[in-house]
């Protein structure tokens, strides 16, 4: 498998702060990659970092040979590289099934002015989201409910419909930012079937998360961040048996409980 | 050179005065309040009626003039931008309220003092001369009085209660209820306050260029301009984008007189350019 | 075009172009023409503003653009002769372009800095206008000329307006015509894709951005249709008003057009002809308040927002829930 992810030397200074430091790690073609890392670990940047979403202070990552740091997020986006919202971030405005449809924005053949005028190259286009959102919807479970105006759905619909907007632009890699958090049991184990169906799209998947039994039962391989830096690498049995790791998220749980 | 950087400092000085006044405001309540320029040019009008017309003392003009604005104020905080804040769901209604509270001064003022420009007789007379400039007494005195209130100000910010209670308001909101701070009551008391400072600059200034009733617009811009340089909602911001235009203006009017009024258009496309690198001004608070 | 809304379209022009001449005529009140002018071309300049606050930007410097537009136009027909109706576009055009040299720095900013840096714009405008030779500074351009006609092969599709016996109704009738085409368009724009990717970057920047969407360049097209909006409006009042000063659009109009859209409403297409056309009434219809017309004018305005926060149209109970859930 090829690495379809290279971040090498990924440095993020806010100010004073040093967010993100020295980071690098690959990410490969088809895998299922997990971030994880006590809070504050500076996961949240990394995400921005890949997305480009943030400028690096150092550092680059480069998406299938080429570099996608530095470059516009909507740009990234178009490449393949795509980022979800840890807010449950949807266009709250509209439908479920609409939120889908715009959300193919970036396949777009047709032009802005296309669009206004209803070019032959704008209809086709929208009968073909339409066809696409369907199939997502119904991937995802969201089917049943693609009227509801996405305002008023419960958690994990929400997650459900980011997800499906991420879908929905054909990547090559989603970023998820934390898909289980505030799930209950049967709720991430749902989720996990979820995204195991995306992946199986041929869909590369990265990302961040706090709840660990599904991380390593969704993982192939797992990156592990502690005070900005990488500390571990490898598969979720490796891992486990980390020492760094292991000090690292029973060093704050002995803060927590104040020994 | 010294008379260019003097006229700068003495306007800087006014200038911060209504700058400080409209970024309280913004602080603590999230809105712009449109109508500062003509809260500035009513508390003209009054001192020019009490110290002008009545003959009174010029400081108890510029007490009637913060006192008066400090009431209405307060007034137009609790009845009218209250309500609104609460009731609607878009951040542009209170805008809008301004500018209509603007529009009503506007008229208010033009109905009680007349549309003509008015001016008060000299609180000082004499001029300081020496080599390298001329500054008349009064603009001395005025300039002394406009940096004792704002040292006054920031002091009252900095270590009365209802100034720690304020500053509270403007950084967290929810936090300041949280910690017992009467939001209601101190939006009131902000309100008042930068009301009041733009009265008193009015005051102050209707003694050197007087005043009339269609300059309150044309200060609203200025003043937005001071607080787009400094940046919104920071009392540092404030005060440095006020000497920064006083500044602008002094140097602009020596050096470009020979090409006419474009003093304004340069420092305008300054602003822009300062602005695309730095969007929150100098200091600012982003928006939202 | 569905036919209901069809149906609607022509109802209303067969509203403004019939049976409003028509009572005009018969109540001989022939001023009511200019009124109505106005309000067409003045609702024009707010459905650019209005266009502007659908990709969440408070413009308050469409005066700007209109005395932009208006000089345009004036300079255009006084030293070059170019005919007024090729003009109208063109001065369009020209103050679009104009807006995206500005847009390019501006748009980035947000909420109130936006709000504060447009509404400086209108006044340098102004400063602009009376600095500059080309413009002939506080003395304005006078004596411009009526529109002339529009010939195709011979064929006269619109007089010559100095030949007219009624130049004010037939401003009427081009001025009403170009709201409709206008408001057309935007509702077009509103309900294509276009629309909906707009009200993505209302709602959320980053996602719209993360879905592919080039943010800045939407927002820049859109501020440029905007201001287009704004510099035909300014075009068509220097024909009637045939001068133009560096006070022919001020400050206040600047936070006038936002007012029309805002008491009209904010979620709809029409809301701000509607707003344009009770504001411009009401302050018309108080004129014989004399001195207290502002007084009153204001005060009625505090009042509605104090009652009516979010606009007019939101009154009615079906459209409140469309926007609950339009957002």
């Amino acid at each position: 498998m090829d690495d379809i992810l290279q971040i090498s030397g990924l440095t993020k200074r806010f100010g004073g702060l040093i967010a993100v430091h020295n980071v690098s790690f690959s990410v490969r073609e088809g895998e299922i990659l997990s971030v994880i890392g006590p809070n504050g670990a500076g996961k949240s940047t990394l995400f921005k970092l890949v997305a480009s979403f943030l400028r690096p202070t150092a550092g680059e990552v480069r998406f299938r040979g080429k570099r996608i740091s530095g470059l516009s997020p909507h740009t990234v986006a178009r490449m393949g590289v795509v980022r979800t919202f840890q807010e449950t971030t949807i266009f709250k405005g509209m439908t479920v099934r609409e939120n889908v449809i715009i959300a193919h924005q970036l396949r777009a053949r047709a032009s802005l002015p296309g669009f206004y005028f209803g070019s032959p190259t704008a209809r086709n286009d929208e009968t073909e989201f339409g066809k696409s959102a369907d199939e997502i919807l119904k991937l995802l479970g969201l089917d049943r409910i693609q009227d509801e105006p996405a305002l008023a759905l419960p958690h994990g619909h929400l997650r459900a419909l980011g997800m499906a907007i991420g879908l929905a632009t054909n990547p090559k890699v989603l970023l998820l930012d934390e898909p289980f958090a505030g799930m209950n049991h049967d709720e991430t184990m749902r989720a996990v079937e979820m995204v195991r169906g995306v992946r199986d799209r041929g869909v590369t998947i990265l990302l961040v998360e706090h709840d660990m039994p599904a991380v390593m039962q969704i993982s192939h391989r797992i990156v592990v961040l502690n005070f900005g830096e990488k500390i571990a690498e490898g598969t979720p049995t490796e891992i486990r048996q980390d020492e760094k790791v292991i000090e690292a998220y029973l060093g704050i749980e002995d803060e927590t409980i104040g020994f | 050179m010294e008379q260019v950087v003097a006229n700068g400092l003495y306007l800087g000085a006014q200038y911060a005065l209504i700058a400080l006044g409209l970024t309280l405001i913004f602080a603590l309540m999230n809105v712009l309040n449109f109508a500062h320029g003509q809260m500035y040019v009513l508390g003209g009008f009054i001192t020019y009626y009490v110290y002008g017309q009545l003959g009174l003392p010029f400081a108890v003009a510029l007490l009637a003039s913060g006192a008066t604005l400090a009431a209405a104020g307060a007034l137009i905080e609790k009845f009218l931008f209250r309500p609104v804040i609460r009731r609607s769901i878009r951040e542009e209604s209170t805008m809008l309220l301004a500018a209509a509270v603007a529009f009503f001064l506007d008229a208010v003022i033009l109905l009680l003092f007349g549309e003509k420009q008015r001016g008060v007789p000299k609180i000082v007379n004499g001029v300081f001369l020496s080599d390298a400039l001329i500054m008349p007494y009064d603009r001395l005195l005025i300039g002394a009085v406009a940096l004792v209130t704002i040292a006054m100000f920031m002091l009252l910010m900095q270590y009365t209660k209802p100034g720690r209670a304020m500053r509270a308001l403007a950084q967290d909101r929810v936090a300041a209820q949280l910690m017992g701070v009467r939001v209601d009551r101190y939006s009131m008391i902000g309100f008042a306050l930068g009301a009041m400072l733009a009265g008193v600059a009015g005051g102050l200034l209707v003694a050197i260029t007087g005043v009339n009733a269609g300059i309150g617009g044309p200060i609203s811009v200025k003043a937005f301009m001071m607080v787009m340089i400094g940046g919104a909602g920071v009392v540092g911001g404030a005060i440095a984008g006020g000497f920064i235009l006083g500044m602008l203006e002094s140097v602009g009017l020596s050096v470009l007189h020979a090409y006419g009024d474009i003093t304004y258009l340069v420092i305008f496309a300054t602003l822009i350019v300062f602005l695309s690198i730095r969007p929150n001004g100098l200091m600012g608070k982003p928006w939202g | 075009m569905p036919t209901s809304k069809l149906i609607w379209v022509l109802g209303f022009l067969a509203l403004t172009l019939v049976a409003v001449p028509w009572m005009i005529a018969v109540t001989g009140r022939s001023d009511l023409y200019y009124t109505l002018t106005a309000v067409a071309l003045l609702a024009i300049a707010s459905g650019g503003v209005w266009l502007t606050f659908y990709i969440g930007r408070i413009n308050i410097g469409q005066a700007a653009y209109a005395l932009l537009g208006g000089y345009f136009s004036a300079i255009l027909v006084v030293r070059y002769g170019v005919p007024f109706w090729l003009t109208l576009p063109l001065a369009g055009l020209l103050c679009a372009g104009a807006s995206v040299l500005i847009g390019l720095p501006i748009l980035r900013l947000r909420g109130v800095y936006f709000a504060m840096v447009t509404l400086v714009l209108t006044e340098v405008t102004r400063l602009l206008a009376l600095a500059l030779p080309v413009t002939n500074g506080a003395k304005g351009l006078v004596n411009i000329p009526l529109p002339g006609p529009i010939t195709l092969f011979g064929v006269a599709l619109l007089p010559d307006f100095s030949t007219l016996a009624n130049p004010r109704r037939a401003f009427y009738f081009a001025a009403v015509v170009l709201m409709v085409v206008c408001y057309a368009g935007l509702y077009r724009l509103v309900h294509s894709r276009i629309g909906r990717l707009c009200l993505s970057l209302q709602q959320n920047e980053e996602l719209a951005a993360s879905i592919g969407v080039n943010v800045a360049y939407l927002r820049l097209v859109v501020y440029a249709i905007s201001s287009f909006l704004g510099g035909i409006a300014g075009a068509m009042f220097i024909a009637i008003s045939q001068s133009i000063y560096p006070s022919s659009f001020t400050t206040a109009d600047s936070i006038n057009f936002m007012l029309n859209c805002f008491l009209g409403g904010l979620g709809y297409v029409l809301g701000p002809m509607l707003g344009t056309f009770l504001l411009y009434f009401g302050w018309d219809l108080l004129f014989n308040a004399g001195q207290f017309q502002l007084l009153i004018f204001s005060a009625v305005l505090i009042v509605l927002m104090l009652t009516l926060p979010n606009g007019l149209l939101s009154l009615r109970p079906w459209k409140k829930m469309k926007e609950a859930v339009g957002g």
